[in-house]
């Protein structure tokens, strides 16, 4: 979909009937059916930003942006894929073009980096798994803060959404192959900084290192 | 790097960990996603690398499970009540 009015799912149970609501009810529906993704929407929205003041920003104006455009969300449609997908225009329209920030920057290419190769070399008897164990949530929030704009998104919307590729295409309005390649990338990306948490806290033997 | 792990496993194995991640995504089909579980059943070595994609995605989930502030939601309601008091299309 190319417009935030034209959300993902099947169209035909979806009536535009937001226009009849009186204020009063729409008032009501809005509460009851997008409040309740407040946190989440918050959420999102700290990760995009990376920022505290920047992501209440950018829930508010995305929670203004829906509710102005809520008599065209059509019912029966998948609402929550709906809101992401103004949380990201609104994104894009605030942050992304005030900064001129490239958005999958020529980065090098990245190898096919695999956090779990790396500590199966480098850990000797300790399970792999029990490496991430010691990971803390800043640092796991620290690495997904360091991959480019576009696979952070990717990735955070596959991983603590659970969203679809197809919805991810749908909601950041790219080809699904795009979002595949960003998953992927994004992926490798994040195992990259985690490793070089373990190596900086002395969880792998760096002296193993090739 | 990867090349060394791998050069212990099957074709089969190969096949497997090339899909692993859509199979985490759950964007398998029917057909392939059987084919895999049934090898994953199969291979320890490569279970262990599927618990552990997992656990990081699951690992990503739970660090970002931020709560919006009250001072935030006091002000999107002070919003959505000049936004009701104004006509809007």
């Amino acid at each position: 979909m190319s417009e935030p009015n034209a959300p993902s799912g099947p169209v035909s149970d979806g009536r535009p009937v937001r226009r009849e609501l009186d204020e009063a009810e729409r008032r009501t529906r809005f509460e009851t059916e997008v409040l309740p993704y407040l946190d989440r929407l918050y959420s999102a929205a700290l990760r995009y930003t990376r920022d505290g003041t920047d992501a209440e920003d950018l829930v508010q104006e995305t929670v203004a942006k829906a509710y102005r455009s809520f008599h065209q969300y059509r019912e029966g449609t998948n609402l929550k894929a709906w809101l992401y997908r103004v949380l990201h225009t609104t994104y894009i329209s605030m942050y992304r073009k005030a900064q001129r920030r490239p958005q999958e920057s020529p980065q090098e290419e990245i190898d096919d980096f695999s956090l779990f190769d790396e500590l199966s070399r480098t850990t000797g008897s300790s399970p792999e798994r029990e490496v991430l164990e010691r990971f803390s949530a800043q640092e796991v929030r620290d690495a997904l803060a360091q991959l480019p704009d576009s696979f952070r998104e990717a990735v955070y919307l596959a991983d603590v959404e659970g969203f679809s590729y197809k919805e991810i295409a749908e909601i950041m309005d790219t080809p699904v192959g795009t979002v595949m390649s960003r998953l992927h990338r994004g992926r490798k990306s994040l195992h990259q900084a985690l490793h070089a948490y373990a190596t900086s806290r002395g969880l792998i033997d760096a002296s193993v290192e090739g | 790097m990867a090349t060394a792990d791998l050069s212990q496993c099957s074709d089969e194995c190969r096949e497997a960990l090339k899909r692993l991640g859509a199979f985490l995504d759950g964007e398998l089909g029917e057909v392939t996603r059987s084919k895999l579980r049934e090898h994953l059943s199969d291979c320890a070595p490569c279970t262990e690398r599927a618990d552990f994609e997992e656990h990081l995605r699951e690992l990503v989930r739970r660090g970002c499970s931020d709560q919006a502030p009250e001072h935030l939601k006091a002000r999107i309601r002070l919003q959505l009540d000049a936004l009701s008091a104004t006509p809007s299309g």
